[in-house]
């Protein structure tokens, strides 16, 4: 079955823009939320404001630097083994 | 009869009845035969079916609490696939998929190292069709590597259970501690089909290349049946607790600059081994349970995954990030399914990786791991990045590559539905899966303070995500194939050993010249003699004197003994 196509950059843009804006939204609650409620933590570390949240933002940024270093050594073209 | 047979084994059997039954009333009888095995699991706990063969007991059918939950997930898993395949008129899959997963059940079954490396081997030969199944050079060459590396873990599981054998002659299937060559044989054995590091190779290599169908199957059976037999024979294995942190955080960094999206899949498969792996080096109750129900959930948000992708590959005929993006219109269906998969495997609260997850996060708590606690923690946000955003968003968001198609057929909605409904089912009431694991659990996943925890790892590593892509910093697909564990054999062994064996062809060919002269130059001077002896008859032929000589020497034997 095939429709017309009727998606268009717009459609995404918009919706990358409400993704955001929810996980904005999101980021907030959680942050307003770290003032109630105790996080029980394997170490003291754990439990400081807003360590999951900095652990998480910083391992993803570390996992895409990283990949990005790797592909200098380890990207092949895709007949490498051809 | 055939509550008393091994569950799995009639599965196998009914696979032989395969190509005479149509299409469609084929995916009824499969479905029949997984029914059936699945009914067999109702005998309950205990030794059910012994055979004594040269002297040694084979137990065919044992049952227990470890067994339990790997096997009910293993049916549900064949189920699902044969829904997932409804539309496929191949019989030469569906047979080597039924028979897979009966042989994959059976080894669950096995009390004895005989008994499973029987079934361990015929997971291999049947699990290769699927790869083969593609039709092209591409998969023939991945099922030939696939096979040899299956293949050698059952040949190092014989021998290590050959070696107890002939020393203890105890070769029953029970916890064993790593020390003497038995053992490593057998751990190394179950480490290649479990994919630890530099042994995984096989599996980027292989699955990826199986047909849409086919890596939906193979992601399930064969690395779970490896987990499963660590936490039978080498629970609280302190190296295992090493191994499994180093899949969990290397494949990471792999999946992210991986353009196929199956293969991303396979290092994301990779990566989720490791948690069971460490779950497994811990061997508390607790961190055992955490093993089986990341399993358990694996199982299912896995297949979820690869069979959304899977639809992708059937509709769109490619599954390369670089040629996707947009089909969120196009397949909105698949595109839910697979946001639901990728939530669970991120382990986002509700959704079932959540509650398995914890179990493991915990048990590394309290047995004061520490150091793996925090490898495990980043991982996880390693899993959001490659399977939780990077799935989803390249298939079905990123730009709009006017692909025009439509929804899956479906036979594969159906499965990926069910299988949706499962990852939420079991995340919203764990005590489902809790109750089926192998100890008895007392947890509770859903506390304020470890909910909002994992929130924030995860809203905030996703915001990171949105931030790299709106700074344009986040890699862009590249059509690339990106090296991995099995360059080793595939590149750098040719290279080494080509001019190795080449060098010593030449000289094995210089040696054979040699020798031919030397034998030639022997003839020559013998023929002379021959032709013109110095006293006595000519001979007229090289086989006369052969004779003469042979004569001579028996003649002189002859004395000899005489004398």
């Amino acid at each position: 079955m095939s429709t017309p196509s009727s998606k268009s950059p717009s459609d995404l843009q918009r919706l990358g823009g409400s993704f955001t804006k929810a996980l904005l939204g999101i980021a907030i609650v959680l942050f307003g939320l770290e003032f109630f409620i105790h996080r029980h933590g394997v170490v003291s570390a754990e439990e400081s404001f807003m360590f999951p949240a900095l652990y998480g933002f910083l391992a993803f940024l570390f996992i895409v630097q990283v990949g990005k270093w790797l592909r200098l050594m380890i990207m092949r073209k895709e007949d490498y083994y051809d | 009869m055939i509550s008393h047979m091994p569950p799995g084994l009639i599965m196998i059997l009914a696979a032989f009845l395969l190509p005479v039954i149509p299409h469609v009333w084929r995916q009824i009888y499969m479905l029949g035969a997984i029914a059936l095995s699945a009914y067999g699991l109702f005998l309950g706990a205990g030794t059910h079916l012994v055979w004594t063969v040269l002297g040694l007991d084979l137990i065919l059918y044992q049952a227990d609490t470890l067994s339990l939950p790997f096997a009910i997930i293993f049916h549900l898993a064949a189920a699902l696939n044969v829904i997932y395949s409804w539309h496929d008129r191949d019989w030469q899959q569906h047979c080597a998929s039924l028979s897979y997963a009966g042989a994959a059940i059976a080894a669950l079954h096995a009390g004895d190292l005989v008994s499973l490396f029987v079934w361990w081997e015929a997971t291999a030969v049947t699990s290769v069709f699927l790869i083969l199944a593609s039709g092209t050079e591409r998969a023939r060459q991945a099922a030939m590597r696939y096979l040899l590396f299956q293949v050698t873990s059952g040949v190092l599981l014989l021998a290590g259970a050959a070696i107890l054998a002939s020393t203890s002659g105890d070769i029953r299937f029970t916890k064993m501690d790593l020390g003497d060559a038995a053992t490593w044989l057998i751990f190394i054995a179950f480490g290649i089909k479990a994919a630890f590091p530099f042994l995984n190779g096989w599996l980027q290599d292989a699955y990826p290349e199986a047909t849409p169908t086919g890596t939906v199957a193979l992601s399930a059976f064969t690395t779970k049946l490896a987990i499963y037999a660590l936490a039978r024979g080498f629970p609280g294995t302190d190296i295992l607790i090493w191994i499994g942190a180093a899949m969990t955080a290397l494949p990471v960094f792999f999946a992210v600059i991986e353009n196929d999206l199956r293969r991303v899949l396979a290092f994301s498969l990779n990566n989720q081994l490791g948690f069971m792996v460490v779950a497994v080096g811990i061997g508390t109750e607790l961190a055992l349970n955490g093993a089986v129900a990341h399993a358990f959930v694996h199982i299912i948000y896995k297949a979820l995954l690869f069979m959304s992708m899977g639809a992708v590959l059937h509709q769109v005929g490619t599954i390369k990030a670089s040629e996707l993006g947009g089909l969120y219109k196009k397949m909105p269906f698949t595109m839910v399914c697979c946001i639901i998969g990728a939530m669970s495997i991120s382990a986002f609260p509700l959704f079932s990786g959540f509650v398995a997850k914890s179990l493991t996060m915990s048990a590394l708590g309290d047995a004061g791991i520490i150091w793996a606690y925090f490898v495990l923690l980043f991982a996880s946000a390693g899993v959001l990045e490659h399977s939780g955003i990077k799935i989803p968003y390249f298939a079905f968001f990123a730009h709009d590559n006017k692909i025009e198609t439509g929804e899956a057929p479906i036979g594969m909605r159906v499965a990926m539905g069910i299988a949706a409904f499962l990852c939420i089912g079991i995340g919203v009431f764990p005590s489902l899966l809790y109750s089926i694991l192998p100890y008895a659990v007392d947890y509770h996943p859903y506390d304020a303070g470890h909910v909002t925890s994992q929130m924030q790892l995860l809203i905030f590593a996703m915001l990171a995500f949105v931030v790299l892509v709106r700074l344009k910093l986040y890699p862009p697909e590249i059509p690339s194939v990106v090296l991995n564990s099995d360059w080793f054999y595939r590149r750098l062994a040719p290279m080494v050993g080509l001019p190795l064996l080449r060098m010593i062809m030449l000289v094995w060919s210089g040696l054979l010249h040699q020798t031919r002269g030397l034998v030639n130059a022997i003839w020559d001077r013998l023929d002379r003699i021959m032709h013109s002896p110095l006293a006595g008859p000519t001979v007229s032929g090289r086989a006369v004197l052969v004779q003469a000589g042979l004569l001579t020497l028996l003649l002189l034997i002859a004395y000899a003994a005489a004398g």
